[in-house]
């Protein structure tokens, strides 16, 4: 998937680029408003990750510019603006999500991949990681061909441990995936725990491999490097 | 009792004290004053009595005036004779009535014969004159009065009608709301000096409430920023394979704490904006679905802990409060409720008309029931808490006049939100 990252803070956007590049993305990174209209005219994007405060101009503008072409694009918002009325106006002129500032990389990744569904499959896609099949838009899941019965919150977390496969998770990127960002941790580490530990039962109560591994201290990685 | 009102009575009471006290007073002196014209009169006819009658034989007088009477009679004759003046009363043939007359007795002296001489003079006129000056001063006065409040009381509210408005809109003002702060023009100086201070005051406060408003958001802004670099760089270092795990360690605490200090972050900010009311818009709201949605939601961690759910949801309940904040409200004390529950315990929600109650089973707080709402109160036992869940519930209760407690009873944490009864309906 090709991606422009719209975003003035240097440190920043490097530590995005790293992370989607070992996604197997093609990145580019911009700083400011001028240079974003000019990659957007000259090339073609699946997805843009854009920042609202550059320091030249408003990323709602390279939104509504976008929109006026036809050209299927993804669009997230990565804002510190955390206001009821920012977002709804971001979503209005047709992004399609918006993280706020702190984010977690997981969590854009997931969304991007989410997106490169939509875009590039029409949303009926599959995905098939050996032995598991997910269906993302039915919430279904095969292990070995045979359905699994998951609840909504284990159905996002296994797509949100597919997204970011062979990843280190941490515990509040996965709790914000799942409940929002205004909650205390101290529950979210709970519940957190207990999903993972329902979602693992499941999976390997259907004879698969235990790939959810718990990295102490520090979350849970997806991991299939060893099979 | 409003202003107007008070003046208006003390004005009548002192009005009507003087008013009784000051006709008695006239009617007295009105009387002093005629009784002492009659006494000079009495005395000019006592001279004209004795330069003209005594020589003659002293006899019943009748001079040709109805209203005069003279009677002379020896002394002898009269055991206890009344001198100087005095009222007396005589039974009139001719008007068939007792007429008040008023009477000038002495002793005159002639041939060495002491007489005994009475002149009355009749009260009948000079009384009804008194009766009706008295009532025509009696009701000039009464109709001064009753103009002049009249008067007093519709200039006073004209003025007034200024002041009420200027308070009517001073109670409305809403800092969030973008309309100017207007007042109406009084004629009253007092008012016109009291209505610009307002304004002043109000356009300063509003000044001061941007400034802060845009020092907030900017504050969040700079800080989320760097918290973020710091977050995603810690995230693309986590998933090196060359640390060692004493390394991982360390970069694993800095990554937990950087994500604490932006959670609580954006919670400051969440209820430093409840606090500067900043979620003016409220839209009607229903209680029961937001339960049942946060339940749904957490439906896992509560079949985990093998929490029992009770919901008690009595008819259609709507609130009128912003969307995002009941939301919040809601999951945080539904959270809570779920957080501090024993396994195998009770969650049991009451909705109703007048109030949501949540309870869970539970050990007795150690703490001081005082101080469970306070920021950063928090149990040892959950060091990630940020202890503000409460605090946020209690804050939005404040914005909404809602009333909120919490009480322990037969193992049970109860926290009730008790809506007051206009805030079912509207106000922000």
């Amino acid at each position: 998937m090709k991606i422009l990252i719209i975003e003035d803070e240097k440190t920043l956007t490097d530590s995005i680029v790293d992370y989607l590049y070992e996604e197997g993305h093609i990145c580019e990174a911009v700083y400011t408003y001028i240079d974003a209209i000019d990659k957007i005219e000259s090339f073609d994007y699946d997805c843009i990750v854009v920042d609202i405060n550059l320091p030249d101009g408003s990323g709602l503008d390279i939104i509504k510019h976008i929109k006026k072409s036809s050209k299927p694009v993804g669009i997230i918002i990565i804002s510190a603006r955390n206001s009821l009325e920012n977002r709804i106006e971001g979503l209005e002129i047709g992004a399609d999500n918006y993280l706020t500032k702190p984010f977690h990389l997981a969590e854009l990744n997931a969304h991007l991949k989410s997106i490169n569904r939509r875009i590039n499959f029409s949303g009926n896609d599959h995905i098939i990681i050996n032995e598991i099949k997910l269906i993302p838009s039915d919430h279904a899941v095969f292990v070995n061909d045979k359905e699994l019965k998951l609840t909504r919150k284990e159905f996002e977390l296994l797509v949100f441990f597919i997204s970011n496969k062979n990843k280190v998770i941490t515990k509040s990127s996965l709790a914000e995936h799942l409940w929002g960002d205004y909650m205390d941790t101290a529950d979210s580490f709970d519940f957190i725990y207990t999903h993972i530990k329902n979602l693992r039962n499941k999976l390997l109560k259907e004879g698969c491999t235990d790939y959810i591994k718990t990295v102490y201290g520090l979350g849970y990685k997806f991991d299939l490097t060893q099979y | 009792m409003k202003l107007l009102t008070k003046t208006s009575l003390n004005y009548l009471s002192v009005t009507l004290f003087v008013f009784l006290f000051g006709t008695v007073a006239f009617y007295y002196l009105l009387r002093y004053q005629v009784n002492q014209n009659i006494n000079i009169e009495l005395e000019k006819r006592k001279s004209s009595i004795l330069n003209q009658l005594l020589p003659a034989h002293a006899s019943v007088y009748t001079p040709p005036n109805q209203n005069e009477k003279v009677v002379i009679t020896p002394l002898k004759s009269i055991k206890t004779p009344q001198l100087n003046f005095y009222d007396t009363i005589f039974y009139v043939h001719k008007e068939n009535k007792f007429v008040p007359f008023r009477q000038l007795g002495f002793v005159a002296n002639f041939n060495n014969n002491d007489f005994y001489v009475q002149i009355y003079k009749s009260l009948e006129e000079t009384d009804n004159l008194i009766v009706r000056v008295f009532l025509i001063m009696t009701f000039v006065v009464f109709l001064i009065i009753i103009s002049l409040l009249i008067m007093v009381r519709h200039t006073s509210l004209k003025a007034w009608n200024v002041f009420y408005d200027t308070i009517d809109k001073v109670n409305n003002y809403d800092i969030n709301s973008h309309n100017e702060f207007t007042l109406e023009q009084s004629e009253v100086k007092e008012f016109d000096d009291l209505n610009h201070g307002l304004i002043k005051m109000t356009n300063r406060i509003n000044k001061d409430f941007l400034n802060m408003k845009e020092y907030t958001e900017n504050a969040s802004h700079e800080i989320q920023t760097p918290l973020a670099i710091i977050n995603a760089k810690m995230e693309v270092l986590l998933q090196s394979d060359n640390l060692d795990e004493k390394q991982l360690k360390a970069v694993a605490d800095a990554y937990e704490a950087s994500n604490r200090l932006s959670k609580l972050n954006k919670t400051l900010l969440l209820l430093a904006k409840i606090e500067n009311r900043q979620f003016p818009e409220s839209t009607n709201v229903d209680p029961v679905a937001l339960i049942n949605n946060q339940l749904d939601n957490l439906e896992d961690l509560i079949e985990s802990k093998e929490i029992h759910v009770d919901k008690h949801f009595e008819d259609a309940i709507i609130l009128k409060m912003n969307p995002y904040l009941a939301d919040v409200l809601l999951s945080n004390l539904i959270r809570n409720a779920i957080r501090h529950n024993l396994k195998g315990g009770d969650l049991i929600i009451n909705c109703n008309q007048k109030s949501i109650k949540v309870s869970n089973t539970g050990n007795e707080l150690k703490v001081d029931k005082e101080t469970i709402f306070e920021r950063f109160h928090k149990q040892s036992s959950s060091p990630e808490s940020l202890g503000l869940g409460l605090s946020i519930v209690q804050k939005i209760c404040e914005v909404y006049d809602f009333g909120v407690s919490y009480d322990y009873e037969n193992n049970l944490h109860n926290f009730t939100i008790e809506f007051k009864h206009s805030n079912t309906k509207n106000n922000i």
